[in-house]
């Protein structure tokens, strides 16, 4: 029996030795779409947010991020950050009730996600409802910033700044190329994300008329389709100069291989934050994916311009085994902003966080921009993307000039000649 | 471009048929519902995608072994899920088959992760033939060829063949088949082998054209589920042509009154027919 009392009391000290050594833990929590058909893009994210937490809690003087100089929050005594992830399987109801459930269950302090548009409208809005801070990542539709919310902060540009990105961009192809493009075709999932981009388009469509452009087609198809042979034949029918894409990867790659099957040829094709910026959409397609368009907040042409970003995306690739892409940058960048901003508010009170990031503008030296700020209405008023066009495989940056790593191609050749 | 979009819809709708004839079998003749049918669809695609992508197999030559492996998995269900659970109230079915659905599903993103595949080169890959406007996807035509011929091996068999009346006896009493000297056992399990090499097949040649992802069979699996009721339960024929009739109604409505309203189009079809003729259009 007494040896039994001293094998108890000595597991008592040993308990209390540790825990009294003991780091604090901050939790974020942090919900993406881990399973469903957004699942390949969801586990990008996560890696993403992992490395952000790798390089919160670790040491890389190399990268010359504040919270990368020490392990943790230096404010906070050196607690560590831990993210708490959620799968919300593309499904609107999972992210309220998984966001619900981190905040009381596993008592996060603030929330992160959760790519698709649809999916952060209602998780942010239970942050509203508890009171605690909310960053969203890559989630683009402008309807996000539009409700007030209080807690809800957004680094993607959205939406209806990406639309009015893609008229200067066709603009500057009409002026400087002699290109030609006056007939848009709009094509988009049928979902938050989609709808949005849709309506954007046709808002700001309006005050484009006067450069001769106008809307020839509105191709909106279901979530999860079985095939896009008939919208294709829809698009094909408008003759459309230039295509706006919202999709995400397996539909896009989908309709990629239908236009070459039904061979429409336009002029160019945009796509909003979404499958195109998977670099999966390069693997899957090869040659197929080349002179394609998109804005993104980086693309690795630009890695050797941007000392800091390769660094980041040389521990990503490790564990993603592909280059960084823009929505996971922003999603990087969202894990990044929430944790300086606990650290600089020296405490985990909503109030002061929320604060910090009302008020502090953030260092971002992984983008173009270089910074973030957000608005009163919670966007990222320095969100700035390059537009892209894939050429020989790779994301080449092809405007602004200022950022160019190769002059852009301002038509489609034949399909048969790639 | 109608006969284009009639064509589209001709083709699309031959691929749903080949889904919707295995999962009659099963649940028309033997009143066993499986919702497993998508994944299995599932795995007919990820096995012609891996032999392609490990022993560089054309999906044509991988038909056969897709063929085999997803008959195997047919068995294997009824053996292992569907027969424990064969005397519980038919709900009990249906939830295990639910459950083995998910199963499928999670462990094919576990072992395969969640990525879109392609068979990005095959014997079919951008092969088509131009008619004047008319374009026509070779995947596609091979699919719905592959379809119409299935369809009629699997409806000889089952009027024809030995096996095939002991299917029918054992769907209409299985007691008085087993009377009769049914091994009903046995034909339980070849019934869902059957169920499965269609959609092996189906899995095979969708393989060419289709994204292969854990998710992949969900949606076939469903519109499966219409097609059946459409057709009449248990009536090969019948899902043959509620097949093209869904696939009709899909780009013919998708083009002329809006591509979101697709799906949406063959579902109300089916709440139609199922008012005016419950046991679906060619039901008896």
């Amino acid at each position: 029996m007494k040896r039994v009392m001293l094998l108890l009391l000595l597991a008592v000290f040993l308990v209390s030795t540790v825990m009294a050594g003991e780091v604090p833990v901050i939790k974020i929590g942090a919900i993406f779409p881990l399973t469903g058909p957004a699942a390949a893009t969801g586990y990008k994210l996560k890696y993403a947010v992992e490395v952000a937490q790798e390089i919160i809690n670790g040491t890389y003087p190399e990268i010359g991020l504040e919270l990368a100089q020490a392990a943790g929050l230096p404010n906070l005594g050196g607690a560590k950050v831990e993210f708490v992830f959620a799968d919300h399987q593309a499904n609107p109801e999972i992210a309220m009730s998984e966001a619900e459930r981190l905040i009381r269950n596993e008592g996060v302090v603030a929330l992160i996600g959760c790519y698709h548009s649809s999916a952060t409208k209602p998780a942010s809005q239970i942050a509203e409802k508890y009171g605690i801070p909310f960053v969203a990542g890559s989630s683009s539709s402008a309807a996000l910033t539009e409700r007030n919310l209080k807690w809800f902060t957004r680094i993607a540009p959205h939406d209806g700044m990406e639309t009015v990105f893609f008229f200067d961009y066709l603009n500057y192809l009409n002026e400087k190329f002699d290109a030609g493009i006056h007939r848009i075709a709009v094509v988009y999932v049928d979902n938050e994300y989609g709808v949005h981009a849709a309506q954007m388009v046709k808002e700001k469509i309006k005050n484009y008329e006067e450069y001769g452009f106008k809307l020839v087609a509105d191709v909106k198809y279901p979530t999860s389709a079985t095939n896009v042979d008939i919208e294709v034949q829809k698009i094909k029918a408008a003759k459309p100069d230039a295509i706006f894409h919202a999709s995400y990867i397996g539909d896009m790659t989908m309709f990629v291989k239908k236009y070459k099957e039904f061979n429409v040829v336009p002029k160019a094709v945009l796509s909003y934050c979404g499958g195109y910026q998977d670099p999966q959409f390069v693997i899957n397609l090869g040659k197929d994916a080349d002179y394609f368009s998109g804005p993104a907040a980086t693309t690795p042409a630009l890695f050797e311009k941007m000392p800091i970003l390769a660094k980041i995306n040389d521990i990503y690739k490790v564990k993603a085994e592909v280059d960084i892409d823009g929505p996971t940058l922003e999603d990087f960048a969202s894990a990044m902003v929430i944790a300086e901003a606990i650290n600089l508010a020296g405490s985990t009170d909503p109030e002061k966080i929320l604060s910090v990031l009302k008020d502090h503008e953030f260092a971002a030296p992984y983008f173009v921009s270089g910074k973030i700020k957000f608005g009163p209405d919670g966007q990222n008023i320095y969100s700035a993307s390059v537009m892209t066009q894939i050429l020989d495989g790779v994301y080449e940056a092809v405007w602004p000039e200022t950022y160019q790593t190769k002059e852009p191609v301002p038509y489609f050749p034949a399909w048969k000649d790639r | 471009m109608l006969l284009q979009v009639l064509l589209t819809g001709v083709l699309i709708g031959s691929v749903y048929s080949l889904v919707a004839v295995g999962l009659t079998l099963v649940w028309g003749l033997m009143d066993i519902i499986n919702f497993a049918h998508g994944e299995f669809l599932m795995i007919s695609m990820y096995t012609t995608f891996w032999l392609y992508a490990l022993l560089k197999f054309d999906p044509l030559v991988s038909l056969p072994i897709a063929v085999g492996v997803v008959a195997l998995v047919g068995v294997l269900t009824y053996k292992l899920v569907v027969k424990r659970v064969a005397n519980a109230p038919g709900l009990m079915a249906l939830l295990a088959t639910f459950g083995l659905s998910l199963f499928i599903r999670n462990l094919a993103q576990f072992l395969w992760s969640p990525n879109y595949r392609f068979v990005s080169e095959s014997l079919l890959t951008d092969k088509r033939f131009i008619i004047g406007d008319l374009i026509i996807g070779l995947p596609q035509l091979v699919a719905a060829v592959g379809s119409f011929a299935m369809t009629l091996i699997i409806a000889l068999l089952i009027k024809k063949t030995k096996t095939g009346r002991a299917i029918q006896a054992t769907a209409q009493s299985k007691d008085i088949a087993e009377l009769m000297g049914v091994n009903t056992e046995r034909i339980y399990a070849i019934t869902f082998a059957i169920s499965g090499a269609c959609v092996g097949v189906a899995g095979a040649l969708l393989a060419n054209t289709f994204p292969v992802y854990p998710e992949s069979g969900a949606m076939y699996g469903l519109l499966a589920f219409v097609i059946v009721a459409l057709g009449g339960f248990g009536n090969i024929w019948g899902a043959f042509y509620a097949g093209i009739l869904i696939g009709l109604a899909e780009t013919l409505g998708g083009f002329y009154l809006g591509t979101q309203f697709k799906y949406a189009i063959a579902f109300l079809i089916y709440l139609l027919v199922l008012q005016f003729r419950p046991k679906g259009l060619f039901g008896w």
